[in-house]
């Protein structure tokens, strides 16, 4: 099969059964798929568990998917409910935090306090990612998804909203909020692991 | 400070604002003299591209994707194209 149909050729031939069109879009989303998973869960082994569940559904009812929105947002959709379904049935690792806006006044210390530069070698040390790993464990899971979407995988605040069904307004807020937490962490991360 | 026009746009966004209007006018002109914020939001972007950056030195092992054509009875059509 070419391997460059467009997606709306390969999702109309997977609908009819094409099991060469399907494997293609598997191929094509899975290392996507397999990263949401990881970074809302925390786990290799829950993150490949929802890889197959989010395909197996997405084999099962790729029938149903009548092209009202992409096929991307509806296979995220898919994803993220089994996601979340997983974080549901284990126990909580971090206590629930609430999160405010920043506080822009203290924007005026920023200056104070610049950051060193993070190469491919400084993230790559298995360390550090782990601490990386920690923090956005503990943000909670409707800030999280939305770092996800918006930050990693480089959705839109439309497409992001339809996958979490809220409003493009909260998306909005919780990024800002999930952005803020993120970057106050890590700053007191580095202040003691790098004595900045 | 040179404005990231991209930023400046989700900011305005963010208060429900287009970039025309005076509250985003207000943003635009505070930002352009504050170096503070400068460092605030090269921050906050940093903190994006450090975690891209991670995701980035995750990959999907293949006995996953091996794992998972087999779970779902498909084969891997890269297989037909090699030697």
């Amino acid at each position: 099969m070419e391997n460059n149909l467009p997606e709306e050729e390969l999702v109309a031939r997977a609908k009819k059964g094409d099991q060469a069109a399907l494997s293609q879009l598997v191929l094509n989303y899975s290392s996507r798929i397999y990263h949401l998973g990881l970074r809302l869960t925390g786990s290799h082994q829950d993150a490949e568990d929802i890889l197959q569940d989010t395909f197996l559904i997405m084999v099962k009812k790729i029938n149903q998917f009548q092209g009202k929105s992409s096929f991307y947002t509806w296979l995220y959709r898919i994803a993220m409910n089994v996601g979340l379904r997983k974080l549901k049935s284990k126990p909580r690792k971090y206590e629930h935090i609430s999160l405010d806006d920043p506080d822009f006044e203290r924007v005026s210390s920023e200056a104070a306090s610049e950051w060193p530069d993070f190469g491919y070698d400084i993230v790559n040390d298995p360390h550090f990612r782990q601490r990386l790993d920690r923090l956005i464990e503990q943000l909670p899971e409707k800030y999280r998804t939305v770092f996800i979407l918006r930050d990693l995988h480089g959705l839109s605040t439309e497409d992001t909203s339809r996958i979490l069904q809220i409003t493009p307004s909260n998306t909005k807020i919780r990024l800002m909020r999930a952005r803020n937490f993120l970057k106050e962490n890590l700053e007191k991360m580095l202040k003691t692991e790098m004595q900045l | 400070m040179k404005l990231d026009e991209e930023l400046l746009k989700e900011i305005c966004e963010y208060m429900g604002s287009d970039l025309n209007s005076a509250p985003c006018k207000i943003i635009r002109d505070h930002m352009e003299a504050c170096p503070n914020c400068e460092v605030y939001i090269d921050k906050i972007k940093r903190t994006i591209e450090i975690y891209r950056l991670a995701d980035q030195c995750e990959e999907l092992p293949e006995k996953v994707i091996r794992n998972l054509l087999t779970c779902l009875k498909l084969d891997d059509p890269s297989k037909t194209c090699k030697k």
